[in-house]
């Protein structure tokens, strides 16, 4: 489940010395900037502007395909052709118009939990890595409780009392998601806050909070962002593997997690219903991991240098 | 990359290795799925145990392959008092695996162990239908003496019932009423179902357990049939469909059913020579809360249930399912072809306008609950797309985690959902009385004295004519006139065997017997 | 050293508590019980099994009877698998995951690490994509796929691997692989980035200045250097990996523990869920203690505040 590649990413290198603090003004455009000469990750950022676009304009009710997601035809099983460009599925529905449909949900779903769990994560990863002692043990004692409860128990409770819909899934998979943002800011704190330039702003009279946000927060974000990029498809896939077991989406609704979950026996028989769901998983982590990359690189000043060949 | 290099070169190495493939005489390879509950069949209540059970221990009587009961540690046995008094007389070369003799009073321990309270047995209320056998097991009475069933001498086992059942005698071909060894029970307590232990006197013997893994049966020199000529069997559990199937397709397994053969694999198999189809008697039903509004109202019921176009489960669900309008099965008395409703949309429009919603209009967004299975899945997302075309009626679909399910359809059961029954013995009873009042998996909270005492009049009726009679006037009462159910279709064994297996016989109940089976 | 073992070794008896007792209530808050079935039993039945299991005493009373068994190391009964106890289900159990483990992390080092090293010394190039999209590859696609992927691909077209089943070493090749997938990718993505952190210290270019040729700077100065925290991810990729996983023991037929996560869940077999939970959680704490030493070793940075 999720927990794997959230305990792994808990582990991100702390990534040595950290790098002078950033400048508070222009951050943005020059992370712009040097991220624009990442080609990879440049056109990475505009597949993932392309999904989440696909997904808000089917949201908005924008008709992208001739189809209605939950609209069945007498073509059951066809295979991709000219009126349904990637075939149809099982009850004779537009596999093209379920994808579009299903993007809404999987970027939803992988977003908000990666947001949730990230809010959580780092609030409570910086309070356990700035106070540091006894605090940091007690939460961090809570940390492994929390991934010992077993996920799916919380996901069934989590389904029973928000339901099944959408909601649901969102509350689960960011409730079990947190733990390895948490773990990942603390390690930054711990390390961060013996570093001079800390230590320095220390001596000036500086209080927690100044610490936290001025200093310490702003030069973890690098190792934050790219945990981000790990968040998001796992909870894509986290998703697929719940309906994996029997615990997704409720129907007609559709994901590319759930359509991938139910696709993947027809492997042989009927290709295209397995196909074009994990192209569009693939493609959309893919470009996640290459935006991590790039974003990493372009907020870290020391590989400047190297980025502009 | 070098070390991919030499990945790529172990694999071509191990190829050159492969195992030899295609039969192993005189073995039966063949995947359960997953690891039985339990081989103690006192206490074990689902059908993965008794798959393995069937083979390994026999009852007073067994199937034959038209679904009677042929006699089997019984020799014979006689009807007496109206249908309330059975004798059986008992085989005198029936061993069990340790050389002793089998006893009348191996059942007698076996059916007050099933019954005793401390046994916690699920399966207890089987045997209800006994003289005392429902006080003793809820306590009302300490002693387990006064139950209504005795053996007369080594040989003779008596029985007595409460009131005449006529479907009783199908319980003692049903693994919870196969006789036990109290020594070997006593002797070893839980345990005593793990090979060094269990003492048993089928065709088979429990060779090895692997748990979560394999089960191994190796022909009993010492059946009172004789050995049979089938020497080993391996029973994997191979949870998932596709991979058991790949198995098979790898000559790894010799036959496989439902279990290792997913949807996909019966369409693309559904030709070959080694398919075979067999319609089960489990029944799927869309039930009505009939308590709750709009269903309290029999002519939307009626609508529903006319509304439905049962003809495109097969093409759905793509396993040769039957498509049903009736609860009882046509294998078996009772059935009659129009006990259904017919499919009429124009007319299920004018009860649903008659009801107070012309078009639809009005009427509210219900919610039909169904377990979170695969092919359970297709199943209510075609009904509510028929409906929605039909009736113009919105159906909510709720899916629910398997035992989160259960415990709303038995506590609380939302307006509609889905579910199933699978007979226990090829006898419409198992079906019927699922409906009447007092049944605790009537969920449709629907009670109708007049099918009551259908039931209980078919029940005790010894004539098997006037019998079949009852139950056809219930069943049409309950699917065309009532309709607090909506039947779909039945579901159906498929299965793939190979050349090399010859023997291999299957039934709708679904117990396979492998006594018969040569693989060569 | 002893010092912070001795504390972890204190602090593992709240934790463990604490997971028994949050477990022990969602156990029996989450709706459904362990003799919920297809068939709904007579009320006189459900007591007779209840009594059996002690499950109608007053819950404060089976917390305590619970506690009570937990210290004698007394992991309950099963519910589903009548015959069997807690104890004997995980003792045949876990091995068989431990093996499948150790393999795939065997499989996830050897492939993961090269191939994070060969992308950041060609980083930007061809080789470096090509490198961190197969990485990719094992987190984008659900293991489900990739095991049957793998199937159909070795097993069935080209016949060179058995499909499934526990039998032979050459059994294990296929599941190990599939399970190998998510943490190589994680071993390479982490390779590729403390590689080319690695290669931006001042005594790295001295060693490339000083004539060293390309390959003999990577391999012996730059991979030593970086390999820190990939060894630092062993302990938490062990404990995750050896716990077993659900989908791989699924599609494989592999009987380790993974799937009790998963069953035990489902058939709300109490006992059993509780045992996974605290068998996570114990693992889980060997293993950050066994990184929190490894920090203190490798990165003197990070104190281990008393």
């Amino acid at each position: 489940m999720s927990s794997t590649v959230e305990q792994l990413s808990a582990q991100q290198p702390g990534g040595g010395e950290p790098p002078q603090p950033p400048a508070g003004q222009g951050l943005v455009p020059a992370t712009w900037r040097r991220l624009k000469r990442i080609t990879l990750s440049y056109a990475s950022f505009w597949v993932i502007v392309f999904m989440i676009a696909l997904s808000l304009l089917s949201w908005l009710g924008v008709p992208l395909s001739p189809y209605a997601y939950d609209q069945t035809t007498s073509a059951t099983l066809s295979a991709p052709s000219a009126a349904h460009p990637m075939g149809t599925d099982e009850l004779g529905r537009d596999l093209l118009a379920r994808v579009i449909y299903g993007s809404r949900l999987s970027m939803m779903i992988g977003l908000t939990t990666a947001l949730i769990a990230l809010f959580f994560g780092t609030i409570y990863g910086a309070i356990a890595g700035y106070c540091g002692g006894r605090v940091d043990a007690i939460l961090m004692r809570g940390v492994d409780v929390a991934y010992a409860l077993p996920d799916l128990l919380v996901m069934i409770l989590v389904g029973v009392l928000v339901g099944r819909g959408t909601g649901g899934i969102l509350t689960a998979l960011g409730l079990i998601s947190w733990m390895g943002t948490a773990r990942l800011v603390r390690a930054q704190f711990l390390q961060l806050k013996h570093e001079e330039f800390v230590e320095a702003a220390r001596s000036c009279g500086q209080g927690p909070l100044a610490l936290i946000f001025k200093h310490l927060l702003p030069n973890s974000i690098g190792p934050i962002l790219v945990a981000l990029t790990f968040i998001v498809p796992a909870a894509i896939i986290s998703e697929s593997t719940l309906s994996f077991i029997g615990l997704g989406l409720s129907p007609p609704a559709c994901s590319w997690g759930t359509l991938a979950s139910e696709g993947w026996r027809s492997l042989r028989t009927h290709p295209h219903l397995i196909l074009f769901p994990s192209l569009f998983i693939f493609l959309t982590v893919l470009s996640f991991n290459f935006l991590g990359d790039g974003l990493r690189d372009a907020l870290d000043p020391r590989t400047r240098l190297a980025t502009r060949r | 990359m070098r070390f991919l290099s030499a990945l790529a070169a172990a694999f071509l190495l191990s190829a050159c290795s492969a195992t030899p493939k295609g039969p192993e005489p005189g073995t039966l390879r063949m995947n359960i799925g997953a690891e039985p509950p339990s081989l103690d069949w006192g206490v074990t209540t689902d059908s993965t145990s008794f798959d393995v059970i069937s083979n390994l221990q026999v009852g007073l009587t067994q199937y034959n392959g038209s679904l009677q009961c042929a006699p089997a540690c019984a020799e014979r046995w006689e009807v007496l008092d109206g249908g309330r008094r059975y004798v059986f007389h008992l085989r005198g070369d029936v061993l069990w695996s340790d050389g002793r003799r089998l006893k009348a009073s191996d059942f007698e321990e076996a059916w007050k162990r099933l019954l005793d309270p401390r046994t916690g047995a699920q399966y207890a209320y089987y045997l209800y239908d006994i003289e005392n056998a429902f006080a003793f097991n809820t306590g009302r009475i300490k002693s387990g003496d006064a139950v209504g069933v005795k053996a007369l001498d080594d040989r003779t086992l008596e029985v007595r019932l409460k009131r005449p059942a006529a479907y009783f005698i199908y319980l003692t071909a049903f693994c919870p009423s196969y006789p036990i060894r109290k020594d070997v029970i006593d002797r070893w307590g839980d345990r005593w179902t793990e090979p060094e232990h269990i003492v048993t006197n089928g065709p088979f013997l429990l060779k090895d357990w692997k748990h979560e893994y394999k089960i191994e049966l190796a022909a009993n020199p010492l059946y009172f049939e004789g050995e049979p000529d089938l020497k080993k069997i391996k029973m994997f559990m191979v949870a998932e469909q596709s991979t058991a199937f790949a198995l098979y397709e790898n000559d790894e397994l010799d036959y496989v059913d439902n279990r290792s053969f997913s949807t996909p694999d019966v369409e693309r198999c559904r030709s070959s020579p080694q398919y075979h189809n067999v319609p089960l008697l489990r029944n799927n039903y869309i039930g009505f809360n009939v308590t709750r509004k709009p269903f309290d109202d029999r002519r939307v019921r009626l609508a529903f249930t006319q509304a439905v176009d049962r003809r495109v489960f097969p093409a759905i669900l793509r396993r040769n399912e039957l498509p049903a309008a009736s609860w009882i099965p046509p294998q078996l008395p009772g059935y009659a072809p129009d006990s259904g409703p017919p499919y009429n949309p124009e007319r299920a429009r004018q009860l649903l306008a008659a009801a107070g919603y012309p078009a639809g209009a009005g009427f509210p967004v219900v919610e039909l609950l169904y377990p979170n299975r695969e092919d359970t899945r297709l199943v209510v997302e075609e009904i509510q797309d028929q409906l929605k075309r039909n009736l113009n009626v919105r159906i909510e679909l709720v899916a629910q985690e398997w035992k989160v399910y259960l415990e709303t359809l038995h506590r609380d059961p939302p307006p509609m959902f889905r579910n199933s029954w699978g007979a226990d013995y090829p006898d419409p009873e198992t079906f019927m009385n699922l409906f009447t009042t007092y049944n605790g998996n009537n969920s449709t909270r629907w009670s109708s004295s007049v099918y009551d005492r259908l039931i209980e009049a078919a029940e005790a009726e010894q004539d098997a004519g006037r019998r079949a009679d009852l139950y056809r006037r219930a069943d049409r009462l309950l699917c065309r006139q009532e309709a607090p159910i909506v039947c779909t279709y039945l579901s159906t064994q498929n299965l793939m065997v190979k050349p090399w297996v010859h023997g291999m016989e299957f039934n709708s109940l679904d117990i396979q017997f492998f006594k018969g089976v040569t693989v060569r | 050293m002893a010092w912070l073992v001795l504390r972890r070794a204190l602090w593992a008896i709240p934790v463990l508590w604490v997971v028994a007792t949050v477990t022990f209530i969602l156990v029996r808050v989450v709706p459904g019980g362990p003799f919920d079935a297809e068939k709904n039993l007579p009320p006189g039945i459900v007591a007779n099994i209840k009594a059996k299991y002690h499950l109608d005493r007053p819950v404060a009373e089976q917390y305590l009877l619970y506690l009570g068994r937990l210290s004698r190391g007394d992991l309950g009964v099963s519910y589903k698998y009548a015959n069997r106890t807690v104890n004997d289900i995980l003792s045949d159990a876990f091995p068989v995951s431990v093996q499948l483990g150790a393999m795939a992390l065997a499989i996830a080092v050897l492939a993961g690490v090269p191939l994070g090293t060969v992308a950041a010394v060609r980083r930007g190039r061809l080789l470096d994509f090509a490198c961190m999209t197969l990485s990719t590859v094992g987190i984008s696609v659900p293991s489900f796929l990739v095991g049957a992927l793998l199937i159909y691909l070795l097993g069935i077209w080209l016949k060179a691997l058995p499909v499934a089943l526990w039998e032979s070493p050459r059994h294990m090749i296929l599941p190990a692989l599939t399970l190998s997938f998510l943490p190589c990718a994680y071993v390479a993505r982490l390779t590729r980035a403390s590689v080319l952190e690695v290669m931006q210290k001042d005594w790295v270019r001295t060693a490339r200045s000083k004539g060293l040729s390309p390959a003999v700077t990577i391999v012996k100065h730059v991979l030593r250097n970086s390999l820190v925290p990939v060894v630092t991810i062993l302990g938490p990729l062990t404990a995750v990996l050896i716990t077993g996983s659900f989908t791989v023991e699924y599609i494989f037929a592999v009987p380790g523990m993974g799937r009790f996560f998963i069953t035990a869940v489902i058939n709300r077999d109490y006992d059993l869920i509780m045992a996974t939970s605290l068998i996570f959680a114990l693992i889980l704490i060997v293993s950050n203690t066994l990184v929190d030493i490894a920090y203190t070793f490798l990165d003197p940075k990070i104190r281990l505040e008393h």
